[in-house]
């Protein structure tokens, strides 16, 4: 299969480096899982107003993740993370029904964007620890990408970030799903 | 854990796409215009991909910068040159975007790639027109552009190409004014459009240079932009304040220069540039107007403003066309100042002379005064110099009785009431237009004096002065079979006159709306007092009587003092008027 290749090619020329755009709404958990990622830490992350940018090295993989604030006025400003992109991630609150349709208007008017469609996009369904979050499957329903994407890698994973869990997997199938940009 | 979901996905066959660096529709573009098939650079093309640019923003900007740099490196210097010609064009078109991408050093470093580290003996084509871009860019962006701090690193280029012994090629100011900012005048929806474009730029430059302390910047740049919209809304009203106050400061020099009788003075580049700025800004006064109309205070402001700079502009046209003594009739509040302030003084003035054309003068007041005051002033003037001269107002063929009856259609199309005395007595017609055969009504005239800026109070038939007799000798200046006219000149210093005009109704029937006109040469000023009135009586001697100062009519002058004067009157229903040249004797 073509990813086993390019995967191969990235070990044998060694690491590559891609942008991983994280975004979603406010009180989603991206802040919270980038430094879970970074750091294996929880720090308390107060709303981010402007964006946190980090570098995350997993396997021969340079992640460099950008982690802009998800609250309404900071929206607009979110096009101007897309240039040069790899890979977006999209962080869902999976407990918070009431604003599920908000997040889905909000990830197709990223992937809307010329400079996005043809990005690798990974769904995070986070807080997963929570009672009545969604699962994955219930999420990946509702924001229909089956239906919707026909020419880009997509996923839904269920993550929490506090234990950390379905982060690295997030991260390797993006390693796996995307090229590095060639130089 | 991966959803099931995903592993369709991965299994996938869809190719995996890698994110484009662009559009390559911009380098196609900017390669066909650097192709050496072309005879001299496309223009249009060029104008074609600023217009490209200027809509797709984003990396933009930056792609056509880095490939232009490469292009001005090409062997082929005709390439060179088409690919200098189009940064030109971006530059000068796609504003602070672009500006950010020249100002890199790398972008600086690559367009200086093929200087020898010392200036030739002779600089080759593309060396200089590389110098004279830099030097352009230095004198202009670096300096006035609002985001100079952003420029920093062509003045560094600037110094080092100096300091290398480079010669930089003078520019013509022409070159210059197209990149200096046009200081004009905008709106806060567009002050905040270019903020936002301006700042979407830099923040997009930040992010992509990722340099520690540029995402920093990007950080607090992103606040800005994104939390504190309102501030950017304060901004845009401050910036409209500050840019009406500097506005208002040219208003009021120009008022200086224009008011300084100083006539060799008056038209020089300063007051060119001047009224070209208060002329540009008025179409935005409207809009301003329009986004503004909760604020009042602002929308009063603004409209007050509006009338000085019709005056103004209007004083500065009267001027141009040799009109100073009309000119001088006109004058504009100190923006800054109260605006009862200069009443009084200038109500009674009144100079009126020179027969020149006096076409294409702004009256388009928004405000009633000042639409009242340039209208009646034009049909003033036009009384007056209809019979004299080729005069158009409204642009109609002029110059024949017909012609001057039209000046009555700037009295019906302006909304205002002329001034009773401006009735078109000579017109030979039987058109009273204004329909004033009775004594003025006064109190017309009175609410006018009041204001400042009633110039018309000079034509204005109340009583302001009583005729008193005089001592001295008089000067019969015209006699005919209706009319007397006699002058008493006094000289009141070396350089000032003061004539006393006297009528005298020489027929058995009352002379009514009685309007004496004076002109004098240009050099001097004539200050007239209104007519003691403009009726008289059947035989009346002395009827009527107005006094007038000449300045700067010098005692020891080789030529005798010439005026012109006229006359309009009704006689019997019957218009009638009268003019010559008289001489005065030297006194």
């Amino acid at each position: 299969m073509g990813n086993s290749i390019s995967k191969a090619l990235g070990r044998l020329f060694g690491s590559k480096e891609m942008k991983i755009l994280m975004l979603g709404l406010d009180k989603a958990g991206k802040t919270t899982i980038l430094y879970k990622l970074k750091l294996n830490k929880i720090k308390t992350a107060t709303p981010t107003v402007g964006f946190n940018v980090e570098t995350v090295n997993y396997k021969n993989v340079k992640f460099n993740m950008w982690d802009v604030g998800g609250q309404q006025r900071l929206r607009p400003l979110w096009r101007h993370y897309f240039p040069a992109t790899t890979a977006l991630i999209f962080v869902i609150d999976s407990s918070d029904r009431d604003r599920m349709k908000e997040a889905k208007e909000e990830l197709y008017s990223i992937i809307g964007e010329k400079e996005m469609e043809k990005v690798v996009l990974l769904v995070w369904a986070n807080k997963q620890d929570l009672k009545d979050a969604m699962k994955p499957q219930e999420v990946s329903n509702f924001l229909e990408l089956e239906q919707n994407l026909k020419n880009q890698p997509w996923c839904v994973i269920g993550s929490n970030a506090l234990s950390g869990q379905g982060l690295v997997e997030g991260l390797s199938w993006i390693s796996n799903s995307a090229d590095a940009p060639k130089k | 854990m991966s959803h099931p979901h995903s592993h369709s996905i991965y299994l996938s066959e869809a190719p995996v796409r890698r994110p484009q660096a662009m559009g390559n529709s911009l380098l196609r573009k900017i390669q066909r215009a650097c192709r050496m098939s072309l005879a001299e650079p496309d223009l249009g093309l060029n104008l074609d991909i600023a217009d490209y640019i200027n809509e797709k923003q984003g990396a933009a900007p930056r792609d056509a910068a880095i490939t232009l740099a490469k292009l001005i490196n090409n062997r082929e210097s005709h390439v060179a040159i088409f690919a200098l010609s189009l940064l030109d064009v971006l530059v000068k078109n796609c504003g602070y975007p672009f500006h950010l991408q020249i100002s890199r050093k790398e972008f600086l470093n690559e367009l200086v790639k093929r200087f020898p580290g010392h200036p030739p003996l002779r600089y080759s084509k593309i060396q200089r027109l590389i110098l004279t871009a830099i030097e352009e860019w230095y004198q202009t962006i670096c300096k006035h552009s609002s985001y100079k701090n952003d420029m920093a690193y062509i003045r560094d280029m600037h110094r080092l190409l100096k300091y290398k012994g480079y010669a930089f090629p003078k520019i013509s100011d022409s070159d210059l004014a197209v990149l200096k900012p046009s200081n004009q005048l905008k709106t806060a929806s567009e002050i905040q459009k270019e903020q936002e474009v301006a700042q979407a730029a830099k923040l997009e430059e930040l992010i992509r240079r990722g340099k520690p302390e540029d995402l920093r910047e990007a950080n607090k740049l992103m606040k800005i932009m994104a939390g504190f919209k309102e501030d950017n809304a304060v901004q845009a009203k401050q910036a409209i304040s500050n840019e009406l106050n500097k506005l208002k400061r040219k208003a009021d020099l120009l008022n200086e220069m224009l008011e300084s009788n100083d006539l060799q003075n008056w038209d020089n580049e300063t007051t060119q540039e001047l009224q070209g700025s208060l002329r540009s800004a008025q179409p935005k006064f409207q809009k301003i107007i329009e986004e503004e109309q909760e604020d009042d205070t602002l929308v009063q402001d603004i409209l007050k403003f509006n009338d000085t700079v019709n005056q103004l502009l209007e004083k500065f046209n009267l001027l141009k066309s040799g009109e100073s003594n009309a000119a001088s009739q006109i004058h504009p509040s100190h923006v800054s100042a109260p605006l009862q302030q200069s009443s009084g003084a200038l109500t009674n003035e009144i100079n009126l002379i020179d027969f020149n054309d006096l076409d294409d003068v702004p009256s388009q007041g928004n405000n009633t005064n000042a639409a009242g005051t340039s209208a009646e002033v034009e049909t003033f003037a036009n009384d007056l110099l209809g019979d004299l001269t080729d005069l158009s107002i409204s642009n109609t063929p002029s110059g024949n009785q017909t012609a001057f009856g039209l000046g009555g259609d700037i009295v019906l199309g302006s909304s205002q009431p002329a001034p009773p005395v401006t009735t078109t007595i000579n017109s030979n017609n039987n058109l009273d237009l204004l329909g004033l055969s009775s004594p003025q009504p006064t109190t017309n005239n009175q609410s006018l004096n009041s204001k400042e800026f009633d110039i018309l109070a000079g034509f204005s038939t109340t009583p302001s002065t009583v005729a008193t007799p005089s001592n001295f000798a008089r000067t019969l200046v015209n006699e005919s079979s209706n009319l007397r006219i006699e002058f008493e000149i006094i000289r009141e210093s070396d350089s000032v006159l003061r004539i006393k005009t006297f009528f005298t109704n020489l027929t058995s029937s009352p002379i009514s709306n009685l309007v004496f006109l004076l002109a004098v040469p240009k050099s001097m000023a004539l200050k007239l007092q209104p007519q003691s009135g403009s009726f008289m009586a059947a035989g009346a001697k002395d009827g009527i009587t107005q006094e007038g100062i000449i300045e700067n009519a010098l005692i020891n002058s080789s030529k005798s003092l010439k005026v012109k004067w006229k006359a309009t009157y009704s006689v019997n229903s019957t218009p009638a008027d009268e003019t010559a040249v008289f001489t005065l004797p030297n006194v």
